[in-house]
Order: C-alpha cells, then structure tokens, then sequence
C-alpha cells in the first residue's frame, strides 16, 4: 500500500522531508472520502454492537424494563443453560453437515461445468437460479417438498410403493431437511466461486500432467485441486460463518422443533429475546456468536492479505 | 488438450451433472406447477389429474398485501444500496489508492460487520427506534439495511479499485485532476464492472433480507419476504400463492443475475483472484 509514496510528481530528486510531507497532505485529502463511511457504519453497525455489549450485561426486559442491576449474570446463567448448550450443538451440527455437502456439491457441479460438460452453457445459466431465490422462499418452497401430504416426490414413492421419508418428526430428519434446503439455496455461491479460480489454473500445466500419461481424475487431485486450496478455504469459512447466521430456514421450515431440537444458538437469541422478551440474555448470547465472527474474520483478513501480498 | 472424453468415467460425470440439474431444478419446476394448481386438486399427484389448473393464484396475490410489501422491499433495499453506493465508492477508492495505514484492521472491521450475527445489531437498533418512533417506518429499516449493504458494497470497490494502476492515477495528479474528479472521470469508468456487481449483490442483501424486516417492520411496512409469511397460517396455507409470490420475488433477478454473472464471480469473495 506505500507504492503511493512517489505520486508527488517531484521525482527521485526531492528531500525525503518534502516528499513525506505531501504524502500525509495526500493521505489527508483521502481520508475526507473515507469520513461519511465512517460516521454511518459507526451509528448504525458499531454502535449497535456496543448497544449488545452493554445490553447483555444488564438485566432489562423488554416488558418490565431495567431491574438495576449490572455484572456477567447472562454469562453465568448461559454456562448452566442446557437449552444453550444444545443451541450450539445444533448450531454446530447445522453448520457442519451444511458447509461439507455445500462443498461437495458446489465443487462437483464447478469442476464438471468447467471439465465434464463445458458445453452446457445453460446449464451454468440453471445452476444460479437458486441464488436468485430469498431464502424465506427457500425455506417455504422445500417445506413444501417435505410435507408428505403434499410433496411429489412422497407422492411418486408412494405410487411404485416405496417407504415415504418423515422429515420433520426426528432431530436427524429435520436437520437433514435444513442442510439440504441450506445446500440447495447457497450452492451456487461455492460454485460461481470454485469456477472462478478453476479459470486460474494454468491450462498447459494439465496439459503437461496429461502428456506425461497422468489420467485426467489423478491431474485434479495433484494438480487442480492443490491450487483450488485458497478459493476452498475462503468459501468454507464464508460458508461456515452464514450457516452460524440460520434463522429463516428454522424459523419456517421448525420453528426449532421437534422439541427443541433445531433451535440453533442465533434461533435461540431471537426465541428469548423476542418471545420471552429477555433481551439482555439474548444479546448475551448474541455476544457469544459475536466472537466467533470476530475469529473467524480475523482469519480471513489475514488469508486475504496474504493472497493479496 | 488430450481428449480423454470418452468411456466409462465419463459417463459416469455426465450422469452425475444429469442428477445435480435434477436437483437445482426441482424446487424450481415445482413452485411452477403449485403456482398452476386449484386449491382443490393441490394433494392429488400431478400424473392422476395433468389437467388441473387454474390461474386463481393471481388473483389471490393482487389481492394481498404482497404487492404492496414489493414496493415497500424496492424502497427500502433500493435505498439501502444507493446510499451504500454514493457512500462507499469514495471510501473504497481511498482504501485502495490512499496510502492509508491501518487496511488490514479496516479489513478485519469490514468482514467482521459482514459476519456478525444479525440479531446483535438488530436488538439494539429495534430498542433504539421504539424510542426514536422509527419502528415500523420505511426510512428506519433503509438505515438498517445499510448496515448491510455499506460494508459490502466498501469492502467490493476497494478489492476492483485496486486492480486500477496506480501510474493512471498519477499522471491524472500531475496534469492538475483534483481527487474527485480523477474518481468520477477516470477510475469509476473503469470500475464499471465493480460496480455493477457491488450494486446488485448490495441490493440482494437487503432484498433477500427476512430478520431485519420481521423485526424492524410490521403491516403496511412490512417487506415481501415478510409478506409471504402472511400465506402460512395455523388454518391454512397458501401454498398456490406462495409459489407466485416466490416466482414474483425470483423471477426479475435471475436474468440480473446470469448477466452479470461474470462481474459477481470477480467480487463474490473478494479475494480469490486477488
């Protein structure tokens, strides 16, 4: 970021005091364009989040208003909560289950358009229908597929006599319900991206890996997919850090059932701060996937600069 | 390349791109076909009676609160983005071509606001506006919209702004262009991709938004991501309607989307191709 150093126009033969002078005139005349950004997102991004902070430290109620008091209660109440501890195993096994058949299938549908079928330009064209889709209809769409009443695939599993899946009455069926919904709405993102960098890979190294008599399944493992790493780990961890943020595929397609056993740790901060009204044990809560974001972005800053380096 | 496109294995991919079409497809085809279907026929299989269908649906939707919640989500997500835009475009110039220190924490800041679980920044806020009256109005929830979409739309035009030579910018200095005008005449002419991308991927953000609206807005604020709900009732649900409302919401972006398809990939992340 210092190559801006020489853009005085003076050239190498001015004082090193002088060029350093009109350097900070310069940074100063570039930070005028940054004030307004600063001013909003401050006022509307990083005041809320302190306005969390603050609140999960107190006791205030949406109904009854603030008891007085101040401390780490909401902290010590959510290590003894068990509907907490459960929120995070589901958060987790959401997240998981979601992020691995996103990858899986995001990249398979990435590396067969760009090597199996590149003449399917339509089919690239089909794939990012889903992205198009609000997941609210996500959501209603596939609860609509899930319901076997209704849903053509019960109905043809049904006509050649085959067992009909239930989705929504077991915590394995209803997840899996969630993941594939979540796979279904976000493929399309780990794919756009994969392709992306599959254009990157040089075309003469496989060229050359095929001349050597390497078949084309052993040139993807050696070759593509090693440089698909950074691209992959970026997308997991984006991927992994939206699955964290789930909240209208439960909230329409569960409602965190059956029992509880879908409610999510971000489900669960909306369930006790707006129907239980306890909104300061909700942005404790909040605080707690607040720090997983700030790890989990730390990281991917210092991917990015690296790659940017 | 060697053509290696024959035999077994081959066949085998192409079956399994056959498969994963049926799969994008399916949800696709089937709101299409709900969309179609009377009421009274919606739990038969489509292959005991192919010839039921009825255009009742669109009534039903005209009807609703649904066109109205359109125009309330083209406001407040056209807003959003706009101001997101006329905001942040300077400031991603300034990241990219300023010389400034501190872009790695900046960075750091930018992703951290995309990533942060929403409800930390909407409890907050809907606190804030019962207090300020902004609860349930339009300009509220645009304010709250862009603290989706400016980190963003900040975060994409700094990653386009710094794939611009620098030399570029240096001459336009020395010939005597004040900053603003070597933006506006020279680097944002060829960021246009950039900015396409950061400007529909902004809006879809707040487009696609379900949990600000639910808790921020409410009736005749309400956004159509919300307004669909209004399909699902303990009764009954809408099911017909519901499949419209989607193709409405869905329909105009496809076409957005596979255009410029190639501008989003450059952006999505940011930083895959550097």
């Amino acid at each position: 970021m210092q190559h801006h150093a020489t853009a005085t126009g003076l050239g190498p033969a001015t004082s090193l005091s002088g060029t350093a002078t009109l350097r900070r005139q310069k940074q100063r005349e570039y930070l005028r364009f940054i004030y307004p950004t600063i001013f909003l997102v401050g006022l509307f991004s990083f005041l809320p989040l302190v306005g969390m902070l603050a609140l999960s430290l107190t006791d205030y109620h949406l109904i009854n208003g603030w008891g007085g008091t101040w401390g780490l209660q909401n902290f010590a109440r959510l290590v003894l909560d068990a509907r907490f501890l459960n929120s995070i195993y589901v958060m987790l096994a959401l997240s998981i289950g979601g992020v691995a058949v996103q990858l899986l299938v995001g990249t398979a549908i990435a590396v067969g358009l760009d090597q199996i079928v590149p003449r399917w330009k339509i089919a690239r064209g089909f794939f990012t229908i889903p992205f198009a889709v609000p997941h609210v209809a996500v959501a209603l769409v596939w609860l609509s597929l899930f319901t076997p009443t209704l849903s053509p695939i019960n109905a043809a599993l049904d006509a050649v006599g085959l067992p009909q899946p239930t989705w929504f009455s077991s915590q394995t069926g209803a997840i899996s319900a969630i993941v594939i919904a979540d796979t279904w709405a976000n493929f399309p993102f780990v794919m756009l991206l994969i392709l992306a960098a599959l254009q990157g890979v040089p075309r003469d190294l496989k060229e050359a890996a095929a001349i050597d008599g390497a078949s084309q399944l052993r040139t993807f493992f050696v070759i593509t997919l090693p440089l698909l790493k950074p691209a992959l780990l970026l997308v997991t961890l984006f991927r992994f850090i939206e699955t964290l943020k789930h909240f209208p595929l439960i909230y329409v397609m569960t409602k965190g059932g059956p029992g509880r056993s879908t409610q999510a740790t971000n489900y669960y901060a909306y369930v006790q701060s707006f129907e239980n009204s306890n909104v300061s044990y909700g942005a404790a809560i909040s605080v707690t996937l607040f720090i997983f974001a700030g790890f989990a972005s730390f990281w991917v800053a210092r991917i990015n600069s690296r790659i940017n380096s | 390349m060697i053509d290696r496109r024959t035999g077994y294995r081959f066949a085998l991919g192409r079956l399994m791109m056959i498969v994963l079409l049926c799969f994008a497809l399916l949800p696709v085809l089937w709101s299409i076909v709900l969309t179609f279907r009377p009421k009274i026929s919606l739990f038969t299989p489509i292959w005991e009676a192919p010839l039921a269908w009825s255009l009742d649906n669109f009534g039903a939707l005209a009807r609703s609160d649904f066109p109205a919640a359109l125009i309330n989500s083209l406001i407040t997500a056209g807003g959003a983005t706009i101001l997101a835009l006329i905001v942040g475009i300077p400031a991603g110039f300034a990241l990219a071509k300023g010389g400034l220190r501190g872009t790695f924490q900046t960075s750091w800041a930018l992703l951290l606001l995309r990533m942060a679980p929403p409800i930390g920044i909407v409890l907050p806020l809907f606190l804030t506006y019962l207090n300020l009256g902004l609860l349930n109005t339009r300009v509220g929830l645009t304010f709250a919209y862009m603290s989706l979409t400016l980190p963003f739309v900040v975060w994409s035009m700094w990653t386009s702004f710094s794939q611009i030579p620098s030399e570029l910018i240096e001459a336009a200095a020395i010939d005597g262009a004040t900053l603003p005008q070597i933006l506006w005449k020279i680097v944002l002419p060829l960021s246009r991709p950039g900015v396409v991308a950061a400007a529909i991927l902004g809006f879809l953000l707040a487009w696609n938004d379900f949990f600000f609206a639910l808790i921020l807005t409410r009736g005749q604020t309400a956004t159509a991501p919300v307004a669909i709900m209004n399909f699902v009732s303990y009764a009954s649900v809408e099911w017909g309607a519901i499949a419209l409302a989607t193709i409405v919401l869905t329909l105009p972006i496809v076409p957005v989307i596979m255009f410029a398809n190639r501008y989003i990939v450059q952006s999505l992340g940011g930083a895959v191709k550097g």
